[in-house]
C-alpha cells in the first residue's frame, strides 16, 4: 500500500467533495547577464538534468497573504518543515505492535519522500506559490469548473479504471509530467535532450518522454494522447510550448499538497528560459473558457541536479493496485 | 549532469566532430565522421522479436499437441492466422545461441509457458537488446552533448551516459547505458539489467549478470547496422552476437505514436479483482 496510500488520504481530507527568433541567432543577454549557450544546430541550449523539487506549492497555502514572503516568514516555514521531516526520520518503536484494523498506516515514511527542503526563489523573491496570477494564488475555477473537478475526482474500488491514474502507473500523479509540470512528493527530475527539430523532456516519474516538435501540424483531435500534443518554437532564448488535446484521463491530478483540474479542452502555454547555467525559469499559463474565470499563470525554477537519473519502473512493481482491489473485495465479503 | 559541460567553447569544439543533420550517406571515398548523425525514427523489418534463432513459420506462439502435430493452444485459438508466427532466418551470428545445457532447458521451459511468463504480455519494460527489435519504432535524439533513445513500446527510454559513473547502484529493467564513439560507430555498454526481461517471444533469456555491448553503425543514408554482443557466463557458454539492419522511417511515418500498454493489460492482470468481473 505504500505507493498508493496517500490518494486515500486526499479523499479523507475532503478533496472528493471537492515572433520567433531563428535557430542560430546570437545569444541574447538576459537581465542577469547570463548568455545562453547554443547547441551545434543553433538552438538555445536547455539540456541537462533538472529538478523542480521545492516546498513551494501550486496554490498559496492558507494563512499567507502575499506571493512574496519575507525571509523571516520563509525561515519559519522551512524550520517547521524541517522539524516534521526530522520527526518522520525517527525509528519506528518496535513495541508499538500492529495498527488497529482500518487505521491509516501512512503511505510513506521520509525515506521515500524527496520534495526538497526550501521555498523557491525567483528573481530574488521567496515565493509562497507557483501561481502568480490571479493575485489570490488560487486556481480561478468557475462554478462549472468546480463541478467538473468534483466529478473528475471521484474514485471507487470497483476496478482498475476507477482508481487514480498514478495508482495505475499510466502517468505520474499530481501533474508531474504536465503540462503544467508540477513538483510532487518525490521523483521531481527532468532530463532535457535536444535534437534538430525536437526538444524532449524525460519525466522521472514513469519515464514519460514529452516529445516536443518544433513547428509542424497538430495531430488530429481524434488522436488525443497522454501529456497532450505539444508543439514548440524558440522566441529568442525562450522555448515556447503550446499544448492541446490533453487526454481526458489526466484531467484531475492530485498530489498530497495540491490537486488540479485541467480539462481536455484546455490550452497550456509553457515558456522555458535558461537564466543561469544552473537554472531554468519555467513559466506556464492555462486557459479554458468554461473551467476557469480567467487564464491563470505560474512561475517555477528548475534547478540543475546531479545525475544520473535512475529508472522509475512503476507498473513492473505495482503490487499496490492488485492489493487495493483485493482489499476492497475482502472488505465486501466481510460485511 | 553538470550543465557547465555545455559551455559554448566545448560545444563548438564538439560540433566540429558531429555530422550535420541528414549528412549520413557515405560512399567508400567519404571519410567516416567520428560521430555520425543518428537522429531519426528507426525500426527493424525482421522477426527477431518472435525468435532470435532461425525458425519456420508456426501456427501460434502458444501450442498444444493435436492429432497430427501442434495446434494453437486454447487461449490463443480465436486469433487464427493473426496469431500465427512468421518464419525468419534468425539474427544470431552462427545461428544458435550458445546456451549452457541448463540455459537451453530454461529457454524451452519458458517457451512452453510463454503466456504466463513473457514480460511483453504484461507490458513490462523490454530491456536491451529486445527494445531494439520489437515491432514498434524508436527514436534517437542526438545533440553534440547528449543522446537519448525513446521507444514507442511502453514509453521506454534510455539516456546514454558518455561519462561512466561506475557500476549502477541497483539493477533495473533497462539497465545503465554508457556510450562512446568508435570509428564512426556508437558503442553502448549496457550493465545492471535485472533478470526479468526476455530476449524474444520464444523464451530466450539472460541472468542479472548480462552485459550487452551494442554497436550502431550507419550503413547507408537510411539504414543502420545494429550489432549486440551478449556476455553472461551464468547462461551462455561464450559471448554471442546478434546482427540486423535498422531502417529509417520517413515522411508521415517518422513520428512515434504512444503505446502506453499498461491500460491495455489491466483486464488481463486485474479483471478478476473487479467488483463485478466480466463474464
Amino acid at each position: 500500500m505504500k505507493r498508493c496510500g496517500f490518494f486515500v488520504l486526499l479523499a479523507l481530507a475532503g478533496i472528493q467533495g471537492i515572433a520567433c527568433a531563428q535557430s542560430g541567432a546570437a545569444p541574447a543577454s538576459l537581465p542577469s547577464g547570463y548568455k545562453v549557450g547554443r547547441t551545434a544546430f543553433g538552438d538555445p541550449d536547455l539540456q541537462g538534468l533538472w529538478t523542480n523539487a521545492s516546498i513551494t506549492t501550486l496554490e498559496r497555502p492558507a494563512g499567507l497573504n502575499s506571493l512574496v514572503l519575507s525571509p523571516q516568514v520563509a525561515g519559519q516555514i522551512e524550520a517547521r518543515f524541517a522539524g516534521r521531516r526530522e520527526a518522520d526520520q525517527r525509528a519506528t518503536d518496535p513495541s508499538l505492535g500492529a495498527p488497529a484494523t482500518g487505521d491509516d498506516v501512512r503511505g510513506y515514511n521520509s525515506f521515500w519522500i524527496d520534495l526538497g527542503s526550501r521555498l523557491a526563489v525567483i528573481g530574488g523573491e521567496i515565493r509562497a506559490s507557483w501561481i502568480v496570477d490571479p493575485s489570490s494564488g488560487k486556481v480561478p475555477y468557475s462554478m462549472q469548473g468546480r463541478q467538473a473537478l468534483r466529478a473528475a475526482a471521484q474514485t471507487s474500488f470497483d476496478g482498475p479504471e476507477t482508481r487514480p491514474i498514478g495508482e495505475r502507473c499510466i502517468i505520474g500523479y499530481g501533474s508531474t509530467s504536465g503540462p503544467p509540470m508540477l513538483n510532487v512528493l518525490y521523483n521531481n527530475h527532468y532530463q532535457i535532450v535536444q535534437s534538430p527539430g525536437h526538444v524532449v523532456i524525460v519525466v522521472e516519474m514513469n519515464h514519460d518522454a514529452r516529445i516536443i516538435r518544433l513547428g509542424g501540424e497538430r495531430l488530429p483531435a481524434t488522436q488525443s494522447q497522454w501529456l497532450g500534443d505539444s508543439i514548440g518554437r524558440f522566441e529568442g532564448d525562450t522555448l515556447v510550448v503550446e499544448t492541446s488535446h490533453l487526454h481526458p484521463g489526466q484531467s484531475f491530478m492530485a498530489d498530497v499538497r495540491h490537486y488540479l483540474y485541467v480539462p481536455p479542452t484546455a490550452r497550456v502555454v509553457e515558456r522555458f528560459t535558461r537564466v543561469a547555467a544552473d537554472e531554468i525559469l519555467y513559466e506556464f499559463s492555462v486557459s479554458d473558457d468554461r473551467a476557469y474565470t480567467q487564464t491563470w499563470r505560474g512561475e517555477m525554477p528548475f534547478r540543475a541536479a546531479k545525475g544520473p537519473m535512475f529508472e522509475y519502473a512503476c507498473h513492473e512493481g505495482n503490487h499496490s493496485l492488485t492489493n487495493i482491489l483485493k482489499g476492497a473485495r475482502h472488505a465486501e465479503r466481510s460485511r | 549532469m553538470n550543465p557547465r559541460i555545455l559551455a559554448v567553447g566545448l560545444g563548438a569544439a564538439l560540433a566540429l566532430m558531429v555530422a550535420q543533420p541528414g549528412a549520413v550517406a557515405q560512399s567508400p571515398s567519404t571519410p567516416v565522421p567520428m560521430k555520425p548523425d543518428l537522429n531519426g525514427v528507426w525500426q527493424v523489418l525482421n522477426t527477431a522479436n518472435y525468435d532470435l534463432e532461425p525458425h519456420a513459420a508456426r501456427a501460434a506462439m502458444a501450442l498444444r499437441e493435436g492429432p497430427h502435430g501442434p495446434v494453437p493452444a486454447r487461449e490463443v485459438l480465436a486469433l487464427g492466422a493473426v496469431g500465427a508466427v512468421p518464419g525468419g532466418p534468425g539474427v544470431v551470428v552462427g545461428a544458435m545461441i550458445p546456451y549452457t545445457a541448463q540455459g537451453r532447458a530454461r529457454q524451452r521451459d519458458n517457451q512452453q509457458h510463454w503466456l504466463a511468463r513473457d514480460p511483453e504480455i504484461r507490458c513490462y519494460l523490454p530491456g536491451v537488446p529486445r527494445a531494439t527489435y520489437m515491432p514498434y519504432p524508436f527514436q534517437i535524439f542526438q545533440s553534440d552533448s547528449a543522446l537519448l533513445f525513446v521507444y514507442e513500446y511502453a514509453g521506454a527510454t534510455r539516456n546514454i551516459l558518455f561519462n561512466d559513473p561506475g557500476p549502477p547502484p541497483v539493477d533495473s529493467w533497462m539497465g545503465q547505458s554508457v556510450g562512446r564513439w568508435e570509428n564512426g560507430s556508437l558503442v553502448i555498454t549496457v550493465t545492471g539489467q535485472n533478470d526479468s526481461s526476455w530476449l524474444d517471444r520464444s523464451g530466450n533469456h539472460h541472468s542479472d549478470q548480462l552485459q550487452v555491448v551494442e554497436r550502431y553503425t550507419p550503413s547507408g543514408p537510411n539504414t543502420l547496422r545494429y550489432e549486440a554482443t551478449l556476455t553472461d557466463p551464468q547462461v551462455y557458454e561464450r559471448p554471442w552476437t546478434i546482427s540486423m539492419t535498422l531502417y529509417r522511417r520517413i515522411g508521415a511515418d517518422a513520428r512515434l505514436n504512444q503505446f502506453k500498454c499498461i491500460e491495455f493489460v489491466e483486464e488481463l492482470m486485474l479483471g478478476h479483482l473487479r467488483k463485478v468481473p466480466l463474464k
